[in-house]
């Protein structure tokens, strides 16, 4: 598969029900292509299933029904160690409460990005002291997370995320722990980390935050009520790998 | 795209140690104490097993000592039930034998010793009166504690040499004033006093006089009671089964040879329950300390969900999850295993100091600890990670 315009992650007729009686269905059929390069906004009431997207499309879960694409490969095949790898590899997490892991210091915490992979604790620390440098952290390299401020946090943790050049970053409300100042500083980190090539999904229920980006999906009851790429016309083919 | 390995998750086996001893190093306080439960239960059982190596080295030297090379041989039980008369010159055919460095006989003479004529005959107060060769002391290490033994000359002439516990019983506490016993109808001069003698302690009891004497007063017959042989090192067993045929061929089996030396370790044998009491509260505190290590480790991974969470999203398999719980389980056993062992050679070296003994740690006392504590440690880790492993990711991360 060649990169540029091609999809990096495709949703297909995606179901997933939580049992329960009668069953909990949070998505209700969703088809929705991301395209490398693409700044996407998922947004939604409370309950409408944007944490169970996230999971889907970050393979932290899989669907009842349908199928998750990312960069063409049908998750459903593959086996926990290779969706572990996957996910490690091509898949980037942004959380709302940043789950930096107490005890090491930041470059230790954004190396373990590429812990899973088998790359060299001397090569993740490098690349992990240039992201920090490009998240605007490069005076914070000693330093360990309890020490940081909510938005340094939050920067941290989207270093970890972009560490090995992931082919998407799944953000979960990132600025959902943030005050209003830090969340602009954030989400403008994040806009030049996609004009630099990354592809960004941002899940969050602030409208106002969706509007601002390239692309907004609103999500109601599980389903896609609205993709603002459809407007003009850009509805990508159902393409197979 | 990249393919096969390049595919799958891997976690480097330098980052497993690291990994799994992150939270150990996160949480010191919890570490050390947790890991106290281990040491000490490693402790108890490397110091029982130090103590009593120690024990036994300490028996070991004390037997070199002595000569652990002495046989005895006593009469047997014939079939017919007849008694067993050995040769008079059983010492001599016994020392012929080729890797025999000596052999001495004693010969019991009927005869009883007393203080004065006028003591009761019945009154012996146990005391056995033997005829012996005049190198019998050297054969089973004796020592002259006051006086000197029989020799040639004193073997002659109504002289006595008396075994510790005989010269007390009979009253005998110097030799200055030039003491007599009253043997049957004779009284005899005492010239020697024995030390107690570890090996043959019949001759604590015993009073010695030479076997011209017995001959000449007692009419003895001198056959030999007991023959004790010393053997050059390395032919204990082969000089054994060779005795009886020399000195009794047409009966061999009649003859009993013992090793001296085999009753004073057998004094050994009589803590060996003590010890395995000692050893099973070791392995019980070993195995609270294993049951503790569980505890924390369930009550780790219940804290840790969202790192564990994370790990997932980061790329950890559900085995990398496991590997890294099992793994701070095992470390944190380890520590306590290697402080116990520590712990364990110190109280060993410290009780050995105490009692003025040989120090003896067993090696494999150590090794074995340590091993013991990383396989606990690991058995423990085993419930908790597995818990870990089973964690959703997508539950783990879920903000609140």
């Amino acid at each position: 598969m060649t990169e540029g315009t091609e999809a990096v992650l495709e949703l297909r007729g995606v179901e997933k029900s939580y049992p329960g009686t009668p069953p909990i269905r949070a998505l209700a059929g969703i088809d929705l292509d991301i395209s490398a390069g693409e700044l996407v906004a998922i947004v939604g009431p409370s309950g409408s299933g944007k944490s169970t997207m996230l999971n889907m499309m970050g393979a932290l879960d899989r669907p009842t029904r349908g199928n998750v694409l990312v960069q063409g490969r049908d998750l459903s095949t593959l086996s926990d160690r290779r969706v572990s790898g996957l996910r490690g590899r091509r898949i980037g997490f942004v959380f709302q409460h940043f789950h930096l892991i107490d005890g090491i210091g930041n470059i230790e915490n954004v190396a373990t990005g590429q812990l899973y992979q088998g790359v060299s604790r001397r090569h993740r620390r490098t690349e992990a002291i240039e992201m920090l440098e490009r998240v605007g952290l490069g005076h914070r390299l000693q330093n360990r997370p309890n020490q940081l401020s909510g938005g340094e946090r939050q920067r941290v943790a989207i270093a970890r995320a972009l560490l090995g050049d992931p082919a998407i970053v799944l953000a979960d409300e990132p600025t959902g722990n943030l005050d209003s100042k830090t969340s602009d500083e954030i989400v403008e980190l994040l806009r030049v980390l996609n004009q630099q090539g990354s592809t960004i999904v941002v899940i969050t229920h602030d409208r106002d935050l969706a509007a601002s980006l390239p692309r907004t999906v609103s999500l109601l009851d599980g389903k896609v009520e609205h993709d603002s790429a459809h407007q003009d016309g850009a509805q990508t083919v159902l393409a197979s790998s | 795209m990249r393919r096969g390995r390049d595919e799958l998750s891997f976690l480097r086996l330098a980052d497993v140690m690291r990994v799994g001893g992150l939270g150990l190093r996160a949480r010191k306080v919890r570490t050390l104490l947790t890991a106290l439960g281990i040491a000490i239960g490693i402790a108890a059982m490397v110091a029982v097993l130090g103590i009593t190596a120690s024990e036994d080295a300490q028996v070991q030297a004390e037997l070199n000592a002595l000569g652990p090379n002495l046989l005895e041989v006593l009469e047997g039980e014939s079939i017919t039930g007849a008694e067993i008369v050995f040769p008079v010159e059983s010492a001599d055919m016994i020392e012929r034998i080729g890797p025999v460095e000596m052999a001495a006989q004693i010969s019991t003479v009927d005869a009883t010793v007393r203080r004065t004529e006028f003591i009761p005959a019945a009154q012996t107060g146990g005391i056995a009166v033997m005829a012996t060769d005049l190198d019998v002391l050297d054969a089973v290490n004796g020592e002259v504690a006051q006086g000197m033994f029989l020799d040639e000359h004193s073997a002659e002439i109504p002289s006595v040499v008396l075994g510790s516990v005989a010269a007390e019983r009979l009253g005998v506490r110097s030799l200055d004033s030039t003491p007599i016993v009253y043997l049957t109808d004779t009284y005899f001069q005492v010239i020697g006093v024995l030390e107690p003698v570890q090996l043959a302690p019949g001759f604590d009891r015993t009073a010695f006089i030479g076997a011209p004497i017995a001959e000449t007063l007692f009419d003895a017959e001198l056959e030999p009671q007991t023959i004790y042989v010393d053997v050059v090192e390395g032919w204990i067993d082969d000089v054994r089964t060779i005795i009886g045929h020399t000195i009794r061929p047409e009966a061999p089996d009649e003859v009993t040879v013992t090793r001296p030396s085999d009753a004073i370790e057998a004094r050994e044998v009589t803590s060996e329950s003590f010890r395995s009491l000692l050893l099973g509260l070791g392995a019980v505190a070993l195995l609270v300390g294993g049951v503790g290590i569980a505890n924390v480790m369930v009550i780790s991974v219940l804290e840790r969900q969202s790192e564990i969470g994370v790990r997932r999203a980061l790329g950890a398999t559900r085995r990398h999850i496991r590997l890294q719980f099992v793994v701070e389980a095992a470390m944190l056993s380890l520590l306590g295993g290697i402080a116990g062992v520590g712990l364990g050679a110190a109280i060993t070296a410290g009780y050995a100091e105490r009692e003025d003994s040989v120090v003896s740690v067993p090696l494999e006392a150590l090794g074995l600890g340590v091993a013991a504590a990383l396989i606990i440690g690991g058995l423990a880790g085993l419930y908790p990670a597995a818990r870990a492993a089973r964690l959703d990711p997508a539950e783990a991360v879920r903000p609140g």
